[in-house]
């Protein structure tokens, strides 16, 4: 009976410190998370500080998780501090597992092959090409790396550009919505997808029924015809035509000069044109998807680091 | 010392001056023509870039299943029988893009599958011989280049201005000469005012 009672308190005393709040946070001492907010990069200094704004706006959220002890932004072309540059960083001061935020519209080679790549995490043969040629460097971390997906946009960006259209929108009945966004050839169907959803979501908000699109990427030659046939495209059965730019940030090089002078190329574009050259950030619903994608991986983490200890 | 001076370090004369031009143009010429050329293939092979990739061969073979297949179908033994249709024996990894859509990665190449509809691409990836190179030279993705190129500008400049001052007489440049530069000046000037000026 004695040696009953000894053993029952003995499991009694190993179940509880297995799960006394101490034990659960020296798991978490040798768990020290970073996040890396990755964004395409830009020359534009417009663009990149939309994308430090964004930083800025999350880092307290973030920060908030007792596991989290960093948040940087990288870009990853053009200039620094680039992907590598940052993973160097976390390195350096010790982290052990780093949640690479793509702050991207949707799937492209960037954010399914090149930052993977970039990471050490694949070697897609033609991004490994690609970016020797970009002068961008690949840096397998000590830290290990978990990409979430790219901004699951389908909701995000339907809100996102009914809140710009409506802001744009003076006579629903005699207007078209025109989309212009990057584009990319490899996941064409999927951004053709993503946009038409999007398009339908103000159609049935707003009644504005016309749609049209255009990309002004490197699918287009950063050229401006594409934006020109997509509005007169939409001029054929629409008074005015409403041209949103589905970019993450604004870049000059994309808002006004690719945009900008597509429209001006439209015949009597000052009244049949209403544009302005904004982009999807700022947004609250982007900082709320950067927190919850966040807290989602720092989860996911956490009981594989305390399995590993 | 003043007349030694004024005997030693007098002005060259108009032959020795034009001697020495010819000399320079010609030197000049023999050792920058192999960049000169480097930089002329890879102007023109830039100039397309909307049209092809100057630096890659891209080979692109279109690949049919056998039938579409489900997401739960792609086991990695059924990624290793996809190897088989295009000869590759081992794959480093393999990734869904999207819930239709397997890409599977190899040495120098990668397998896009849309498995659903049962089609997909294989893409190899080489450089371009020579033109890679000429390029990687003319856009300056070799560290420190730049300022190789800026010299290599310079000297572009030298052998301009001494090649206007070659020949005199019929042939140089206060006769012919002035009219050929002209003739230069106008494409740029055309373009110039059809294009930005209007």
């Amino acid at each position: 009976m004695k040696f009953k009672m000894l053993a029952m308190l003995v499991a009694l005393a190993t179940l509880c410190l297995s799960e006394t709040p101490g034990r659960t946070a020296e798991f978490h001492a040798d768990t020290k998370i970073g996040v890396l907010l990755v964004n395409h990069g830009s020359r534009s200094v417009t663009w990149r500080q939309s994308l430090l704004n964004l930083e800025a706006r999350v880092t307290a959220p973030i920060l908030a998780h007792a596991s989290v002890k960093g948040l940087k932004t990288a870009f990853m072309e053009y200039t620094e501090p680039s992907i590598a540059t940052r993973m160097k960083e976390f390195d350096q001061e010790g982290f052990t597992d780093v949640i690479i935020v793509p702050v991207f519209l949707t799937v492209s080679p960037h954010t399914f092959d090149d930052i993977p790549t970039i990471v050490g995490l694949k070697e897609d043969p033609h991004s490994m090409q690609q970016l020797k040629i970009e002068n961008i460097q690949r840096y397998s971390p000590k830290a290990k790396p978990h990409i979430t997906p790219p901004l699951d946009f389908t909701d995000i960006l339907q809100k996102n550009l009914l809140r710009r259209v409506t802001a744009l929108s003076h006579n629903p009945a005699n207007e078209g919505l025109v989309l212009i966004g990057y584009g990319d050839e490899t996941y064409d169907k999927e951004w053709v997808d993503l946009f038409d959803k999007a398009a339908e979501y103000v159609r049935r908000h707003t009644g504005i029924a016309g749609y049209s699109y255009g990309w002004c990427g490197h699918i287009a030659n950063y050229k401006p015809e594409e934006t020109t046939a997509a509005i007169n495209e939409v001029l054929k059965t629409s008074g005015t035509a409403l041209v949103i730019p589905v970019l993450v940030a604004h870049d000059e090089m994309f808002q006004i000069k690719i945009i900008g002078d597509g429209i001006a190329k439209v015949p009597d574009s000052k009244n049949r044109v209403q544009y302005k050259p904004d982009s999807i950030l700022p947004d609250l619903n982007i900082e709320r998807w950067v927190v919850s994608v966040t807290d989602e991986y720092v989860r996911k983490i956490q009981p594989q680091v305390s399995r590993v200890n | 010392m003043l007349k030694w001076m004024k005997t030693r370090l007098r002005w060259p004369e108009g032959d020795a001056i034009t001697r020495f031009n010819m000399a320079a143009h010609r030197d000049i010429g023999y050792a920058c023509a192999s960049l000169i050329l480097a930089y002329c293939l890879s102007g023109i092979a830039l100039n397309h870039i909307g049209d092809w990739n100057p630096d890659f061969v891209i080979s692109k073979q279109p690949i049919s299943l056998p039938h579409p297949f489900t997401k739960e179908e792609i086991t990695k033994e059924r990624i290793a029988e996809f190897g088989n249709l295009v000869q590759e024996e081992d794959y480093k990894v393999y990734d869904f893009p999207t819930p239709d859509q397997v890409k599977i990665y190899y040495d120098n190449a990668s397998l896009h599958l849309h498995f659903a509809t049962g089609h997909g691409t294989y893409e190899k990836v080489s450089r371009r011989p020579v033109l890679y190179q000429v390029n990687a030279l003319h856009l300056n993705r070799l560290k420190g280049w730049k300022w190789a190129a800026d010299v290599f500008a310079l000297i572009l400049i030298i052998l301009s201005f001494t090649g206007l001052f070659l020949l005199k007489g019929k042939y140089g440049m206060a006769r012919r000469g002035k009219w050929l530069i002209a003739a230069g000046m106008l494409p740029p000037l055309l373009a110039l005012l059809l294009f930005e000026l209007k």
